[in-house]
């Protein structure tokens, strides 16, 4: 019995089916971006394509992520939050805090023992302490978004960064150039800032052993190593760090579908609308 | 008309009415707030119009007067008054609530003066001297208007509105009652709208109006049960549906709230017995906003609850599974409790969700998420 979760992001669309046994059968991603909104369900049929299945095939279908409102073949949307702490909580059972920086917002999720979500916080306002944050700067140093992490590591301490928004440490960034500050630390800096931003907000749940980085932020190993600097320990990071929201939603369908829920309406081959 | 299509006309076409009663001849005194009594004003023939802003119209002509980082409620009443939407008052009160709305007086009465402006001094602490205090400077309050209208107070025409707006929060409270049936037959969205409707109206005719309310309500058919969770609603101004709205789409009812838009300005009546200064001082400075302090009681624990036992009752009265604290941006005194209440709530273990907005109907939207998942939270 096939689960489908599709979580649809401001930059990227996940999709990962699972099994009745909660195996990954296939997972796909694709951009979402203003131009690519009507990728939705192609993202959606590549994934299907790759567990070889067809669409009618699937038992429940959960949407997700910022675009989760508005999308017509699936069965229930649920947010984020929740579908990263069911993500997480499988890959990692003995996770208690999940750190979530996306590409538009961040989150701090803390589970109970049981792996319910006990409360969160979340930064959707502003760029501050979001993969966005660093695209912008990555931009106005001339350096591929990927290259960023590794440059950070490769730096010999860093120049502090105290503008954390996005415009005015734009600004900053360019007056440490000018003083003759490197390029290796101002970009360590600006992982320090960043990570300093998500644990003191994250710290308002109370930040508790184990704990997980996920989302897009989790593949920028310059930022992975400035937050356990903040924390004090080691964090984790998933394998897929990009899927765990889709997953997530699949076995929050596959928890409805084992508690007698069925899809309520009909599905609808049509493209996602966004409501904003 | 319906009593539903009643209630949308004056929530929609806010000062409808009182532009009709002053057309008649009636003068319109504006106020702030929930520290004015109507019932000085009710009782001078005056009719009382509590001024609101407008969470859908953007803030332009008062930022040339105003700094943003101020209050934006305060700012958009400003900016609707600087575009002539309140001409129609006659008079402008303002109590010193906190300091944006008192120093708002002040820009107030500079750019747009009325023929009777006044602020009244509201005392912060509640201590053994505030209800006399406070009685003074209602006392105040009333030479001022005597001199306005060119009549002295007649105390038996003031004992007849405190009766008349007792009867009204009586039928507010019932309004209120119905909501603890579960699911309600009520939502917190109508309810918004039947408060908003009646703050620009005398209150006979808003009693009129709640009690063909309360009426149409008992008709309807008991829903089935639902089992979506009940909400508590805490903060200052929500005087547009938008934010209830998305609460109940988003899966929820809300139940009941300590706004000073909601039962804030009615639950406590005003004693019909004894001087009726003293008895409106008394009610008055009891009213539940966080820029009023009450004096430490006891330990950390005993403080709190001498200071939100009652938000407990609301919330244990009405089954709350849990509280959303809405808060318009740049509210120091709303910042500042939150957090104790918070603490206070979470120790009797109900889940909290903290939300500051910019009173714009525009970015409420943007809270979706954050109250989506509070509700799966505690569902």
């Amino acid at each position: 019995m096939p689960f489908a979760g599709i979580d649809i992001g401001s930059t990227m669309t996940k999709v990962v089916i699972t099994d009745e046994q909660e195996k990954i059968l296939a997972s796909h991603i694709g951009p979402t971006g203003a131009e690519h909104r009507h990728l939705a369900l192609k993202v959606m049929d590549e994934t299907i394509k790759k567990a070889g299945l067809s669409f009618d095939a699937l038992d429940f279908i959960v949407a997700t992520g910022y675009g989760r409102i508005n999308v017509p073949f699936a069965d229930k949307q649920i947010t984020e939050i929740t579908c990263h702490a069911r993500g997480i909580r499988f890959l990692f059972p003995t996770a208690r805090t999940i750190i979530d920086i996306g590409g538009q917002d961040s989150k701090g999720i803390k589970l109970d023992a049981d792996g319910k979500v006990s409360n969160f916080v979340m930064n959707d306002k502003c760029a501050a302490g979001t993969g966005r944050f660093l695209e912008v700067i990555s931009e106005t140093l001339g350096i591929a978004l990927t290259d960023m992490g590794a440059l950070a590591l490769s730096a010999d301490g860093f120049v502090q960064i105290s503008n954390m928004c996005t415009v005015f440490a734009e600004h900053e960034v360019t007056s440490r150039l000018a003083e003759g500050a490197g390029v290796a630390e101002i970009v360590a800096g600006l992982h320090e800032a960043i990570a300093s931003r998500v644990v003191n907000m994250t710290r308002h749940l109370g930040i508790e052993k184990d704990v997980v980085v996920t989302g897009g932020g989790a593949k920028n190993q310059g930022l992975v190593k400035a937050i356990e600097g903040k924390v004090g320990f080691a964090v984790f990071t998933p394998p897929e760090p990009f899927i765990t929201g889709a997953l997530g939603a699949a076995l929050v369908g596959k928890d409805f579908y084992d508690r007698g829920i069925r899809p309520a309406k009909e599905r609808k081959k049509e493209e996602v609308t966004f409501f904003s | 008309m319906t009593v539903m299509q009643a209630i949308d006309r004056l929530y929609n076409e806010r000062g409808v009415r009182a532009r009709e009663l002053r057309a008649d001849g009636h003068k319109i005194i504006g106020y702030f707030c929930c520290f004015v009594p109507d019932e000085i004003l009710a009782a001078f023939d005056l009719v009382p119009y509590r001024i609101q802003g407008s969470q859908s119209e953007p803030i332009d002509e008062a930022d040339a007067l105003l700094e943003p980082m101020a209050c934006p409620f305060a700012r958009s009443c400003f900016n609707l008054a600087l575009k002539d939407r309140y001409d129609f008052l006659d008079g402008f009160v303002a109590p010193h609530s906190c300091d944006t709305i008192e120093r708002m007086y002040h820009i107030w009465h500079s750019n747009k003066p009325t023929s009777f402006d006044h602020l009244i001094n509201v005392p912060h602490m509640l201590g053994p001297s505030s209800d006399a205090f406070f009685r003074n400077e209602l006392k105040y309050f009333i030479s001022r208007l005597e001199d306005f209208t060119g009549k002295k107070l007649d105390e038996s025409k003031l004992r007849d509105a405190i009766r008349l707006y007792n009867r009204r929060r009586a039928l507010l409270r019932e309004v209120y009652d119905l909501r603890r049936e579960n699911p309600p037959r009520v939502s917190g969205t109508e309810i918004t709208k039947l408060l908003v409707a009646g703050m620009g109206i005398p209150a006979a005719e808003h009693i009129g109006l709640v009690s063909a309310f309360i009426d149409e309500v008992k008709k309807r058919p008991r829903p089935a049960a639902d089992g979506l969770p009940r909400i508590f609603l805490w903060g200052n101004e929500i005087d547009d549906i938008a934010f209830v709205s998305l609460v109940e789409e988003c899966g929820a009812h809300v139940v009941m709230d300590d706004l000073c838009t909601g039962s804030r300005f009615f639950w406590q009546d005003v004693s019909e017995t004894g001087d009726p200064l003293e008895a409106l001082a008394r009610r008055y400075l009891c009213t539940h906003c966080p820029r009023s302090l009450k004096p430490q009681a006891g330990n950390r624990r005993e403080d709190l609850e001498n200071r939100f036992g009652y938000i407990r009752e609301f919330a244990d009265g009405w089954k709350a599974a849990g509280a959303i604290f809405y808060i318009v941006r740049y509210c120091d005194t709303c910042e500042l409790e939150g957090p104790d209440l918070k603490e206070y709530l979470t120790d009797l273990k109900l889940p909290v969700l903290m939300i500051e907005d910019d009173y714009s109907t525009s970015t409420i939207g943007q809270l979706r998420t954050r109250i989506q998942a509070f509700l799966e939270m505690i569902m």
